[in-house]
Formats: structure tokens, sequence, C-alpha cells
């Protein structure tokens, strides 16, 4: 009796087990392709932080050089009078090339994308689009603006503003939504020019973009992170 | 007659386990580690049955307590980032390996005195 009752414990706990490993098995081999995913996706995020540190670190360095370079600049056109006059021709063409952080007054205009569309037919015109940012920005220069910056990307003469599927590109940097450009220049000019009557920001408001511009004292504007490059063309000698 | 019943257990229980539906992945490692450790019990039952000191409250709460415990502690692990369950997988598949050794000597001492008797009645 004892023999059959420990048998009948012995083969009810067996059963119980073996539909645990079963179980475990195949959830195990039913998961395993998700397993290698995490792990996959784990080297990615490990690759993307090492490259990261690796931009990081070589960030820093360009910036150490650009100062040593400043410092010989310095002391190569501190010696004499001409020099002088090399000097301060050379911080305006930097200043004219984007390689400065400048600061000035001027506006902020801040572009949304509308958050009910007004024109049910065409939606597209309720977003904000690379052509509005061109158009904004080429209203700004008309008006005098001296830098512009679009969500910290330097309006420099090699930018391009391209549209790429639901972002933008500037300088070959994504931006998105919302859309901050920042202006240096006479305030009062800019606001001006942009606010006038059948301009382009009204048209963008008429189409239900969200539109805030902002007359600001002390504008800082970052300067241009790209290199210009001459490869066809050549001084005319 | 116990290795017969748990032989039938087994594959009873090989057979539902394969038509259940799967768990979840984030419980697969509790239950892993309760297999664990229902495994080191259900040695821990046979040996217990070879040297005749079977008792049936320590053999069930050993089971289930067992398995409780494990899942606790792999629980607890998590929470505290400490791999815990890998002290409870030591500490099981010793004491599996123990009980293994129990029921292999038993067995060879019974086998190697059935052939003794055999061939010293063959002798005769």
């Amino acid at each position: 009796m004892q023999e059959k009752k420990i048998a009948a414990l012995l083969g009810i706990m067996c059963f119980m087990l073996t539909v645990g490993i079963c179980v475990q098995m195949r959830t195990v081999t039913s998961t395993a392709s998700r397993m290698g995913r995490t792990y996959a996706e784990n080297e990615l995020r490990d690759s993307v932080l090492k490259w990261k540190e690796k931009y990081d670190l070589a960030y820093d360095n360009l910036e150490t050089k650009e100062a040593k370079l400043d410092k010989l600049r310095e002391t190569a056109s501190t010696s004499s009078e001409a020099s002088e006059n090399v000097k301060a021709g050379l911080e305006q063409n930097n200043m004219a090339l984007g390689f400065t952080e400048v600061i000035g007054s001027g506006i902020t205009i801040t572009l949304k994308d509308a958050e009910v569309a007004t024109n049910k037919l065409d939606l597209s015109s309720s977003l904000v689009h690379y052509s509005d940012l061109i158009e904004v920005i080429n209203a700004l220069k008309n008006a005098g603006a001296e830098a512009v910056s679009v969500n910290g990307e330097r309006i420099v003469n090699v930018t391009a503003i391209t549209c790429a599927g639901n972002i933008i590109k500037i300088n070959n940097e994504k931006v998105g939504v919302p859309f901050v450009i920042n202006a240096i220049g006479s305030s009062e000019k800019l606001y001006g020019a942009l606010t006038m009557h059948g301009g382009y920001i009204d048209k963008l408001k008429e189409d239900g973009v969200t539109v805030e511009i902002e007359k600001k004292d002390t504008i800082t504007i970052p300067k241009y992170n790209g290199v210009y490059k001459f490869e066809y063309a050549k001084v005319v000698e | 007659m116990i290795y017969i019943s748990i032989i039938i257990g087994c594959i009873l229980g090989a057979i539902i386990g394969m038509n259940t539906p799967v768990i979840s992945y984030t419980y697969s490692s509790y239950l892993a580690i309760a297999i664990i450790a229902a495994l080191d019990t259900v040695f821990g039952g046979i040996t217990s049955v070879i040297k005749k000191n079977f008792d049936l409250k320590i053999f069930l709460s050993g089971f289930f307590g067992n398995a409780i415990l494990s899942i606790a502690l792999t629980y607890l692990g998590e929470r505290l980032n400490v791999d815990i369950y890998l002290a409870a997988v030591v500490v099981f598949v010793g004491r599996m390996f123990t009980n293994l050794a129990i029921i292999r000597r038993y067995y060879v001492d019974k086998w190697t005195n059935k052939f003794a008797e055999l061939s010293s009645k063959n002798k005769k």
C-alpha cells in the first residue's frame, strides 16, 4: 500500500515536471529569435556609443587645435600694424563664413505644424515644409539678417535645405518640428519685413501653421560645423 | 513499480506539455528555476525510497517549498540585479549529483551481488 502510494506520488510529480520542462523548452525555442535580436540590438547600441565617444573626442581635439591656431594667428599678427589689419580682415571673413559664434539683437521665429488642419482638402499645407523654411530665411536675408540658424544649424552660403521624408535636412543634419529660426539683425526691420501684410508668414498662418515671432536683445547663433571644399573652383591668376 | 509510474508520468507529461500554450518569456526564467528545484526533489525522493526513509510530508513540502523559494530568490535577484538563481542552480544540481551517485551505487551493488550469486550457482 505504502509502495503504491509512493509510486503514484512520484508519477504525479514526474508528470508535473515534464509538463513544466516541455512548456519551458517550447517557450525558449519560440523566443530564441527574439533573444538573438536583443543581442544584436545591444551590439549596435554599443557600437553607436563607441562611435559617439570617438566623435566627441575628435571634436574636442578639433576645438583645441582651433584654439591653438587662433593663438598662433594672434601672435603672428600682433607684430606689426599691417598684420593688425590682416587679423581684423581674417576675423571679418571668419564671421562671414560662419566659422565663429555670433551674438547680437534679432528675432526668433518658431514654426510648428498646425494642431488642427484648417484646410481639410489639402492636409499637407498645414505642415511646415522645407520650402517654407527657405522662404522665411530668404525673407530674413532680404531684410538684412546677418546670421541665421535653424534649430542650431547655421545657415551659410553652402547650406542646403532639403526634404527627407518626414524630417528636413539642413547641412546634412536632421532637424524636425518645431523649427526655431534665429536671425541676428535689426529686430525692428526683421520683424516688420516678416509680418508685412501679404507676406509669407501671413500665408503660413492662413494655412494653419503655428507661427511665433519674438524680438530679442541677445541671440547667440552657433558656428558652422562643416568645412568648405574647393575641388573645382580655382582663383583666377 | 516506482519506475513504471515515473515513466508513465513522464510520457503523459510530455504529451500534455506539448499541447499547452506557451508562457510569456518574462516568466520563463522563473519556470526554469522551479523545474530545477522540482527535479532535485524528485531525485531526492527516489534516493529516500532506496534508503527506505521516504516521508510523504517532507517530500511534498520539499517539492513545493523548494520551487517557490527558488522562484522568490530569482525574483529578488532580478530586483537587486544579482544573479541569485545561479546559487540556486549550483545547490540543486550539486544535490542532484549526490542523489544520483547514491542511486547509482545502490544499483551497481545490487547487480554485482546478483551476478556473483549467478556465477556461484553456475559453478556448482
